[in-house]
């Protein structure tokens, strides 16, 4: 774990003075289903496993491990899953989906096998869930090789009739859940990760992805970090040149508190998971961001199933005050803590959430 | 002179090829309910003998019934329906219990008895009578009846006592509550210690609870105050590093630890020499007669020549130390 910054870093401090104006390089991009109404995405992972019969991550896996698949076999596999993924966001209607990080075996794993000198190491659990990822390890200075990260997404957009977003670990929390080995400065190593994550984003420009939505559950979860070190590192992270928006989500926590730093930031969107936070939508009601809202309704790690007519409810307040073409829905985290039936589920009641609001 | 650093597991054991193929073939209606039962018990006289190989101290059946921790309960408990599977990481998954009603034993009182007597009988030594605690089975499962977590979990500590008491009743001088959700949350560790605090009342036998894979910096010195007698907690899987958070609270002197020296989710087998070292360090700070040694956590994700590996590493370990500080 690492502690607080001591002084600056020096990526910090060139970037320190620049002055950004909020969403200037993401205004560039034009949503293909931009319709001037409420938009509907998902957030990150989806299950491996159909819920019924279909293509199933898991059995190929146990396959293969008992020579019965080919790594041939096993890699179509997981592209047979993933159309299933991308064929349920299309039929749904969702303004923006990921892959269902389905070739991912956690958050960090297409950045670890982008970057020299990490490795993933033994399982932790991942924050109140129980749910176990491999944390990262450093073990020398960072370096941005590339490769998987971008060639999957390419994969993805090749498939998929809806505009792909990547889903990648914040950089908080890459640094709350990593072990280092090897710096013992945390100024030196948080401006080497802002360096090889800004590499990671501008690798995937060209790819057909249209955002990068970093996943900060750690700023929600504790306060070790201060608005300061968010707002600076963020702001050295984000190139406004880039052809591709960068938004950032919040879930797991309070994210009201982070409300004000967060919207004067060059993200395209800030997602709020309203399901761990209910008092967001109280302040959202009342306060209006510069920038797009994704709000987190629906509860993905409860199988209690929500109606539209009651979200439809809550977000009244919402969409008026922040209007509807600035306003997303989504689920409150990834979908992969759901079983199958009840993640597919949820995805068609924000089709359903969607239609009754915009209607 | 009591025997020192006493040496147990946490509770499962990888379930032998044919365990595993006969429940495969009882799910497709194969096998009957009574030829299942007859490779569970097989499977549990191989762990037993395993463990009297290596000459453990206290020891666990393996859960060869048992599917999942949380789930095995939840299928025999009345409240509960069955999800399909859910991934907890790599390429496991379990099927994560709903609580759609009021939870009760229904007709499975004693559910965790029989399989204890059962391996009771196989040793002479001690055998653990294994359960899962009241709020790790609300955590891990998906709540859709009760109106809060606070009345799930107190419903289910009723439940988890009354199973306690049949195992005590049954003769198990060891109850262990596993808790391993309990760091998930900081802000209801008072909820957890107070449901414990009503499975092991009035019990007579020791009771422990293992914890594992938290942030246990959240939640100490409170979790000192978990109504057991023994804490059993994961510590090879971080390299120790919970060694350096325990000795900036001094150890409770009502309380053993049982510290988890090699790491159940990684292929490796570690040294005797890094285990000697963990334990060496961790008699830096917890008194001798108060520590034990096992695994991280139950031994069912490595295969079983990787069990019997790291076991045998850890009882190496253990007696090299006892040998070299004159301990019997």
């Amino acid at each position: 774990m690492v502690a607080g910054l001591r002084a600056p870093c020096p990526v910090l401090k060139r970037r320190q003075s620049s002055v950004i104006p909020a969403c200037s390089g993401t205004e560039i991009m034009q949503d293909r289903r931009d319709t001037g109404k409420m938009k509907t995405t998902v957030m990150g992972s989806y299950p491996k496993i159909p819920a019924g019969p279909g293509p199933s991550v898991r059995s190929a896996i146990q396959r293969f491990e008992k020579g019965l698949l080919t790594p041939s076999q096993l890699f179509e596999t997981y592209s047979q899953v993933i159309d299933r993924v991308l064929e349920l966001a299309n039929d749904t209607q969702l303004d923006r989906t990921t892959d269902g990080q389905i070739r991912w075996y956690d958050l960090f794993d297409p950045i670890v096998r982008d970057l020299d000198n990490v490795h993933s190491a033994g399982l932790i659990r991942l924050f109140d869930n129980n749910f176990y990822v491999r944390h990262p390890v450093i073990t020398g200075r960072l370096q941005y090789q590339g490769g998987t990260l971008a060639a999957w997404c390419r994969e993805a957009v090749s498939r998929s009739q809806v505009p792909i977003k990547v889903a990648l670990p914040g950089l908080f929390t890459f640094l709350d859940l990593q072990e280092d080995t090897s710096y013992g400065d945390t100024d030196a190593l948080i401006a080497d990760l802002i360096d090889v994550m800004r590499l990671t984003v501008r690798h995937l420009v060209g790819t057909g992805v249209v955002e990068v939505q970093w996943d900060e559950p750690s700023l929600v979860r504790s306060s070790s970090w201060s608005r300061t070190q968010v707002r600076q590192a963020y702001e050295a992270l984000i190139d406004p040149d880039l052809e591709i928006e960068q938004s950032i989500a919040l879930y797991w926590g309070e994210s009201s508190p982070w409300l004000d730093t967060l919207s004067q930031l060059p993200f395209s969107r800030i997602s709020c998971d309203a399901v761990s936070d209910p008092h967001v939508l109280d302040v959202l009601a009342t306060d209006k961001l510069d920038i797009a809202v994704g709000l987190g309704v629906i509860d993905a790690r409860n199988v209690r199933m929500e109606t539209p007519e009651h979200l439809a409810r809550l977000l009244q307040p919402i969409l008026r005050r922040q209007g509807h073409e600035r306003t997303w829905i989504h689920p409150s985290c990834g979908l992969e803590f759901l079983p199958p039936d009840r993640a597919e589920q949820k995805v068609r009641l924000l089709r359903d959430t969607k239609f009754l609001i915009n209607a | 002179m009591a025997k020192h650093l006493l040496t147990t597991s946490v509770g499962s054991f990888p379930k032998p090829n044919k365990l595993l193929t006969a429940r495969t073939q009882f799910r497709r209606g194969q096998i009957s309910a009574e030829q299942l039962r007859e490779s569970e018990e097989d499977a549990t006289r191989q762990v037993i003998n395993l463990q009297e190989a290596l000459n453990l101290d206290i020891f666990v059946h393996g859960e060869m019934e048992r599917g999942d921790m949380v789930a095995y309960f939840a299928e025999h408990w009345q409240g509960f329906s069955e999800s399909l599977p859910v991934r907890s990481y790599g390429n496991r998954y379990y099927k994560k219990p709903i609580v759609e009603n009021v939870v009760s034993l229904g007709d499975s009182v004693g559910l965790t008895v029989v399989s204890w007597e059962k391996a009771s009988r196989l040793t002479s030594h001690p055998v653990k009578g294994m359960l899962t605690g009241p709020y790790t089975i609300c955590d891990w499962s998906f709540n859709a009846y009760y109106p809060d977590r606070r009345s799930l979990v107190m419903d289910l500590a009723q439940l988890v006592h009354e199973e306690a008491v049949a195992l005590e009743k049954a003769g198990a001088k060891y109850i262990q509550i596993d808790e391993p959700a309990i760091s998930t949350r900081p802000d209801e560790l008072d909820l957890a210690i107070e449901a414990m605090a009503i499975v092991t009342q009035g019990l007579q036998a020791k009771t422990i609870s293992h914890i594992c894979y938290g942030d246990f910096e959240t939640i100490l010195p409170g979790l000192y105050d978990l109504p057991v007698d023994q804490l059993d907690l994961e510590a090879a899987n971080q390299h120790f590093a919970l060694l350096d958070l325990l000795a900036r609270y001094p150890w409770p002197k009502s309380k053993e630890l049982a510290l988890g020296v090699v790491d159940v989710h990684s292929h490796r087998i570690e040294s005797v020499d890094e285990v000697k070292a963990g334990i060496r360090r961790a008699l830096e700070i917890i008194p001798l007669d108060q520590l034990l040694i096992d695994p991280d956590c139950g031994l069912k994700t490595r295969t079983w020549d990787e069990a019997e590996q790291k076991l045998r590493v850890m009882m190496t370990a253990v007696e090299e130390i006892r040998d070299e500080d004159g301990l019997q």
